[in-house]
């Protein structure tokens, strides 16, 4: 465990990066006029699945025209 | 010229009012610290649950620093590959779907300028996120397991990259030859994955070929010297992108875009 | 000399011959209504004309073309159903597309500013299009199209989405329009010809079957009309009226009988007298004049 813990730095920016996938992905769900699909389902991916749920969303989700 | 950089400006504005900008160089930054990562822990993880009988011995050996990149390069030759593919489809195809291609090309633009822009566009996100990747991936690695010397691992980042240029302009042409995004999205991801496969079977015969550049940029970092194909393999790459790009111009051109 | 000629020009889908040849001319300060009902072939026209389909066979020139030049630069064009960058501005997209015009940025600006202004947007501007009603999209469509003031404008369908405020509105700007350009606009509404438009083309199934300018037509087909409803024998009438040198069609349908005439007078007369010669169960005779309507239907249903 010591040696998580001096890896500390290493891991926090993972998180960091994850956490702000999903935040971008949630704003991205409120602002947004239409989704592919029910916005809802997407909002529980984005948020309950880490890392695949943005980019399944921003890749699948978003209707760019 | 001016008129091209409208075009590029356009598709630049869009990738930043979609995200793309930010979702795609993080995602690639992940993928890469990822692997050095878990494959650090990974015996001290398995050790700490300790839920294995007593006596059993399990030798998880850590990777050299080389072998740590190359990790990182196969999520890129994986995820990264289809992350590529998904996120261009449509650059060509979604909008003459949607009939907006038509609004554009009824104006004095030319096809070759409205492809190239949108290439250009797409090199640089590319680019950007799969290098956001790789250095991810060689510092952790460097603080994990030991640093490889940068101009190695940028010999390698350009190698690999080349495979991944040409994989983003297939995609960008087959988006160009049809009108379904999706299938477009398909057929690059199995082509792609056809030509590592054949290419990996007879590589003998075609040590030329696109999909051998990965293997050549790990040879590369492993043994510390180029593979003699390396540089003809580079160079059918960089010719198939430009003749790709070319062909994608050429066939949209031919292209009704209304009915 | 006219903005664009247009000279035998077909299209062909797999075997199916769309535009059987049509031949026409568009002048400048003119505004040319394509009417037709729908599926008569009016988009397909508005298209080649625009460079997104190529003709089968038969010419398009343009008069201001130069050679190696790009005939783009000559045309506004609004589709049937105008699409856009959704996550632009209507600002945004009109700047981009007076920019791929030719426009400079400045130039471009100045003009946005001008049409958003003359369109009613400017409310608009600053909202994503996204966000954009069903008219305010054709309005932005229209703009679009006269961004870089050009001297043909195409024009497919452009008030059949609106409302009738929005429709008069469109009309209205049409009439300005065609005192800068030549203008090409498609319907399938006989009023909104009317009310605009200089010169008519009548298109039915790829053919165009009448043109003219609005005063020449009204003028040939205002013929009389007369309209004989018996509760039967219509075989003695027609036989009884075959030899009058007046009739000049006549459409027949049962009882039903529809004479286009060339002297009302001596017709009436003779038709009268037909009737009371033989005791015939008159139940209906009108008089009346023939409108273009009467043409459109005709042409239509024929």
């Amino acid at each position: 465990m010591d040696a998580l813990l001096e890896h500390l730095p290493l891991i926090v920016p993972l998180v960091i990066v994850q956490l702000l996938l999903m935040i971008i992905a949630v704003i991205d769900l409120i602002r947004i006029e239409k989704t592919n699909g029910p916005k809802w389902v997407w909002a529980l991916v984005v948020v309950l699945v880490n890392l695949i749920g943005p980019i399944l969303y921003f890749i699948f989700g978003r209707r760019n025209d | 010229m001016n008129l091209w950089f409208v075009l590029f400006k356009k598709e630049c504005l869009e990738m930043v009012r979609n995200f793309k900008v930010i979702w795609v160089p993080l995602t690639f930054l992940f993928l890469g610290a990822i692997d050095p990562l878990t494959a650090y822990y990974m015996p001290k993880i398995v050790d700490a649950l300790g839920g294995l009988p007593e006596g059993t011995v399990i030798e998880i050996p850590l990777p050299s620093p080389g072998e740590s990149l190359l990790m990182s390069v196969g999520q890129f030759d994986t995820l990264g590959v289809l992350i590529i593919a998904l996120m261009l489809m449509g650059t060509v195809a979604g909008e003459r779907k949607s009939g907006v291609a038509e609004m554009v090309l009824v104006k004095p633009v030319p096809v070759g300028f409205y492809i190239s822009a949108k290439w250009a566009a797409a090199l640089i996100l590319v680019w950007l996120s799969y290098f956001a990747g790789m250095l991810a991936s060689w510092y952790y690695t460097g603080i994990l397991f030991g640093w490889i010397p940068f101009g190695e691992f940028l010999a390698c980042f350009f190698i690999y990259g080349l495979w991944l240029t040409f994989v983003m302009t297939m995609t960008i042409f087959y988006s160009s030859l049809l009108k379904s995004p999706g299938l477009a999205g398909f057929l690059s991801i199995a082509t792609a994955v056809v030509l590592g496969f054949v290419s990996s079977g007879f590589s003998h015969w075609i040590k030329w070929s696109p999909a051998l550049l990965k293997t050549y940029a790990g040879e590369y970092l492993l043994k510390s010297a180029l593979p003699d194909a390396t540089v003809p393999a580079l160079l059918v790459t960089a010719g198939a992108i430009i003749a790709l790009l070319i062909f994608s111009s050429a066939v949209f051109r031919k292209k009704e875009l209304a009915g | 000399m006219p903005v664009v000629s247009v000279e035998n020009l077909q299209k062909r889908f797999k075997d199916h011959l769309v535009i059987k040849g049509v031949t026409f001319t568009l002048g400048d300060q003119r505004c040319t209504a394509l009417l037709g009902p729908n599926g008569a072939g009016k988009t397909t026209i508005i298209r080649m004309l625009s460079g997104l389909l190529k003709p089968s066979s038969g010419t398009i020139n343009f008069r201001d073309a130069q050679k190696g030049g790009d005939f783009r630069r000559l045309i506004g064009y609004l589709p049937q159903h105008p699409v856009f960058y959704e996550w632009m501005t209507g600002r945004e997209f009109l700047e981009y597309a007076g920019e791929l015009a030719g426009l400079t940025k400045k130039e471009a600006r100045e003009r946005t500013e001008e049409l958003l202004e003359l369109l009613g947007l400017r409310e608009a501007a600053k909202k994503r299009i996204s966000k954009y009603s069903g008219g305010m999209r054709q309005r932005l469509g229209i703009a679009q199209a006269l961004i870089h003031r050009p001297p043909l404008l195409l024009l497919d369908e452009p008030v059949s989405a609106l409302d009738p405020i929005g429709r008069r509105e469109i009309l209205e700007l049409l009439k300005e329009l065609k005192k800068q350009s030549a203008v090409l606009f498609s319907t399938h509404i006989l009023n909104d010809a009317e009310e605009v438009s200089d010169e008519i083309l009548f298109l039915h199934e790829g053919e165009i079957v009448e043109a003219g300018t609005m005063d020449e037509l009204r003028q040939k087909y205002r013929q009389a009309k007369i309209d004989i409803v018996l509760a039967g024998k219509m075989d003695i009438f027609l036989s009884g009226v075959a030899g009058g040198e007046f009739i000049e069609t006549r459409l027949i349908d049962g009882n039903q009988a529809t004479f286009f005439v060339t002297d009302v007078e001596e017709a009436k007369q003779a038709f009268l007298q037909v009737i009371v010669a033989h005791r015939l169960p008159l139940i209906k005779f009108e008089i009346s004049k023939t409108s273009l309507e009467d043409v459109f239907m005709k042409v239509v249903r024929s």
